[in-house]
């Protein structure tokens, strides 16, 4: 898994002050999209273990307060990326249960594959559906065109043993 | 030979005949006969330039001026002395004078005409009081001020503010005004006889009246410490009404109590729109809307609760039919633990109202209490956009309402560090000099309100807006004494200072990534901050350091550098000084970093600060901007989250509209009509509308060049 762009602190990717990772690979080829240069895979820097902890150590720092992460991209479920995404979100509802997780993607909840769903099931708050042009909002929150949707995933409905 | 300078720059040879004739003349016009002395005083002078290169034409005639003094022909020497002002005038008035009223006419003159981003300078009244202004500026110059004052402002050593008004006006700059002490007592303005209001409508009302007259007699802000407070008795005099209202009607008490409270609700937020427009549509006697700030926020009581709530949800609303972000009144909310700042406080809803508010209108700005203390001394409303005022007591209790400042001269830090060539022992002995200056100049604010009676501003001495009440005749100056006022020495341009000083050795000079240079910053202000100290402990007088806001100074300061000294990468190369202690604002910290960063100063420079951040349109994130402001409580006692969240008037669009060097324009339909947009930005303490009245130019490429904090 690569990644083009992290933000330690961000205010406009996600409610309160987050942590926001935007990876690379992306396979929708949306028109219109603002962030094309993220659709090649192998943009960007790979993503290694010290990168991991460095947002692991961000999201626990007692100065600046985070509520969580934000995975954007590119698509963050990206078939390429899946297996990275998964042991990043493991690792960060681990360390920390309380603090939120955001996920953009292009999919609709309704088409995820089964690898992809055992990403989501991690994730709090997905949006999801690919940019349409035509629907482009730039007043709707967090999204791009109005077909996008704001999904609230509650994990506690279905608990695991993260281990 | 020795060559003199003549006022207008030019040189010619230094010619004796001319004094002779001069002295002649002046003999002649006392009816004196006595051409030996003439001679002798052309002579005289003639010896005290001989080997001297180059000599002021000014030096000559004070010498001249001198020698006719010592004299026994004191008639002829006040004859010499009339002539020559009066020649002084008349060339003031050919040139410069003449040149500035064309200006206002031709509408040609932008320092002049966009000096201030709150004044319309298209509109007829706002073009007599320009040119009062004009007329005060130089009349106080040639007239007022000593000459080496005089000088030090023209050549940009120093700013003397507001010209235009003090010190040819016995005016001062901005005040709290006593508002609860003009109510309790009742008042007269104009023909009128006012009374104690009996309700939250006529107490608003009157609120207004007040802040009209107010604003027309001094040039600063005008603010309400405490507004909720203030008109707190007013709202309860309002139910009080209704409820009896609602007896009469309805019988069952408690059905009655609800209906007076509803009401009481209804008139308590109508009141505070009413007050709300009424500010917007004044025009003050200075040609402008009333620079006028409501401080609030402390009050727990309902009354005290419903006013706060009232003020926030009318900017929240906007301003009439296009619901435009209103500029004024500013509102400035205090924070305090117990109060609002926890879920837990009985006002933490209304801190949610007020995140919801600056994230829609950019204020309130808000006022960390305990920080503020701490750093103050005490807790108050800042006086316009950014003057504190120091701790006062009478009779054992601390006062702030009815206390003003005398005014501002400020000193151009970055001048002083690029004449000292990089050597910071030179920069301090100059510097020890320029406050020098500053210190007479700001003398002079003091020494012209010396003999002013009462009766220049009755509102303000007599009716009870400075919270005393004396008679028409009575001398005005003991109120300023001891403290009760402040008067401040202003600096601008720390970041370019440090450029100037230490970039050489450094490298980049900047301040925010070294250690060493951060502390150097700190000690320049703390040395201005001893000086003002010294200053109370000497005179008596409440000198206080001030972060200069250099709403046009910023620019002027720069222009006359660029022009002295030219390009000076980093420092006079941008068109701008930044503003007083502020992180360069092209520097991209997050906000956090930058409250660390100027956290340190507020404390030196006590006398007015404020502290902000650039953020991205927060509407939809009110959580992130509370977790900034909470961050602020123990850190900075002012803050401003510079929030910007426009409307384009074409296409519906909310949220932030792109600066552009040309103007602004809608990101969704790339509107650049400026009749179809409602723009905020801030220009200083305050908030400008550039879309509507285009900012200095120094200002506008300061915008432009703003970065996000986050």
């Amino acid at each position: 898994m690569n990644y083009l762009q992290y933000y330690p602190i961000d205010v406009v990717n996600g409610e309160g002050t987050r942590c926001t990772l935007f990876v690379s690979g992306c396979e929708h080829h949306c028109k219109g999209c603002h962030n094309a240069t993220t659709w090649d895979a192998r943009k960007g820097t790979a993503f290694d273990q010290a990168m991991e902890d460095r947002i692991i150590a961000d999201l626990g720092d007692s100065r600046i307060k985070r509520d969580g992460l934000s995975l954007s991209g590119g698509d963050p479920l990206f078939p390429g990326n899946l297996s990275g995404m998964l042991k990043l979100v493991q690792r960060v509802k681990a360390e920390y249960p309380q603090k939120n997780i955001w996920l953009w993607t292009g999919y609709t909840l309704e088409e995820l594959s089964q690898a992809q769903q055992d990403v989501v099931q991690y994730i709090d708050v997905l949006i999801d559906g690919r940019f349409e042009l035509d629907k482009r909002d730039l007043s709707l929150p967090w999204r791009g065109s109005s077909n996008q949707r704001i999904i609230n995933i509650n994990i506690t409905i279905t608990p695991r043993q993260i281990t | 030979m020795t060559e003199i300078i003549k006022r207008d720059g030019s040189r010619q040879p230094f010619d004796a005949p001319r004094i002779v004739k001069a002295v002649a003349s002046a003999l002649n016009d006392a009816q004196i006969k006595d051409h030996d002395f003439a001679e002798y005083v052309a002579k005289k002078v003639a010896s005290t330039v001989e080997g001297l290169e180059l000599v002021d034409i000014y030096d000559i005639q004070d010498q001249v001026e001198h020698l006719m003094m010592s004299s026994e022909y004191h008639n002829a020497a006040r004859k010499y002395i009339e002539y020559r002002q009066t020649r002084d005038i008349e060339r003031e008035s050919r040139n410069a004078l003449s040149r500035d009223i064309l200006s206002i006419i031709n509408q040609d003159n932008e320092e002049l005409l966009n000096e201030n981003a709150n004044k319309d300078s298209k509109i007829i009244p706002t073009q007599r009081d320009l040119l009062a202004g004009v007329v005060a500026r130089h009349y106080a110059r040639q007239h007022i001020l000593p000459k080496h004052i005089t000088a030090a402002h023209d050549r940009g050593e120093i700013h003397y503010h507001d010209l235009d008004y003090a010190p040819f006006f016995p005016m001062f700059n901005c005040m709290l005004i006593d508002i609860e002490g003009m109510m309790t007592n009742g008042f007269r303005m104009g023909n009128a006889e006012i009374e104690t209001p009996k309700s939250i409508t006529t107490a608003a009302a009157i609120t207004a009246q007040i802040i009209a007259q107010v604003s027309s007699h001094i040039y600063g802000g005008t603010s309400i410490n405490e507004i909720d407070r203030i008109h707190a008795p007013y709202v309860r005099k309002t139910f009080e009404k209704h409820l009896q209202q609602g007896m009469r009607w309805i019988r069952d008490e408690e059905k009655a109590r609800e209906y007076a409270m509803e009401m009481t609700e209804k008139d308590c937020y109508d009141a505070y729109q009413a007050l709300e427009y009424e500010v917007n549509t004044l025009h003050t006697a200075n040609g402008q809307t009333p620079f006028v700030t409501f401080g609030f926020g402390l009050g727990t009581s309902w009354e005290e609760r419903m006013v706060q709530q009232s003020i926030l949800k009318n900017r929240i609303r906007g301003l009439g039919r296009n619901c435009k972000t209103p500029v004024f009144p500013k509102l400035v909310f205090a924070i305090k633990k117990g109060v609002n700042f926890s879920p837990e406080d009985p006002n933490y809803d209304i801190k949610q109202l007020a995140l919801e508010c600056a994230s829609k209108r950019m204020y309130p700005d808000i006022l960390n209490y305990d920080k503020l203390v701490e750093v103050t001394g005490s807790f108050k409303t800042p006086m316009g956009c950014r003057s504190f005022l120091g701790v006062y007591e009478e009779d054992g209790k601390m006062i702030h309402d009815g206390r003003n400042n005398l005014g501002v001269v400020s000193l151009n830090l970055p001048r002083i560090a690029i004449e000292s060539k990089g050597s910071e022992e030179t920069f301090y002995q100059l510097l020890e000099q320029r406050l020098q200056l500053a210190k007479e100049a700001l003398m002079t604010r003091i020494q012209r309100l010396d003999s002013v009676r009462a009766r220049v501003a009755p509102i303000l001495y007599v009716e009870g807006a400075c919270g005393i009440r004396l008679k028409p005749d009575d001398k005005i100056s003991d109120i300023f004494k001891n403290g009760r006022a402040s008067i401040s020495l202003g600096y601008i341009g720390i970041h370019e200072t440090i450029i100037a000083l230490y970039g050489g050795k450094n490298g980049s000079g900047d301040l925010y990534d070294s250690e060493e240079l951060r502390q150097k910053a700190v000690a320049i202000v703390e040395t201005m901050r001893a000086a003002v100290n010294k200053w109370k402990q000497e005179t008596g007088y409440g000198f206080s350091l001030y972060s200069t806001p250099s709403e046009s100074l910023c620019d002027r300061f720069c222009r006359l550098d660029k022009k002295k000294f030219g390009v000076i990468e980093g420092v006079t190369e941008k068109g701008y000084y930044t503003n007083s202690f502020h992180l360069d604002v092209e520097k991209k910290v997050n906000p956090y970093d930058k409250v660390d960063f100027e956290q340190v100063y507020p404390k030196h420079a006590s006398g007015g600060f404020i502290c902000y951040g650039e953020y991205p349109n927060m509407v939809n994130n009110l959580k992130a901007l509370e977790n900034v402001w909470d961050y602020t409580y123990d850190k900075v006692p002012y803050y401003g989250t510079n929030t910007p969240n426009d409307s384009c008037y074409s296409c519906d669009y909310e949220g932030e509209f792109n600066a552009t060097s040309r103007g602004f324009e809608c990101p969704q339909c790339k509107n650049r009509d400026s009749d179809k947009m409602s723009v905020t930005r801030r220009v200083c303490g305050y908030l400008g509308q550039p879309n509507s009245r285009p900012f200095i130019k120094g200002k506008q490429e300061e915008v432009v060049r703003r970065v996000k904090h986050l």
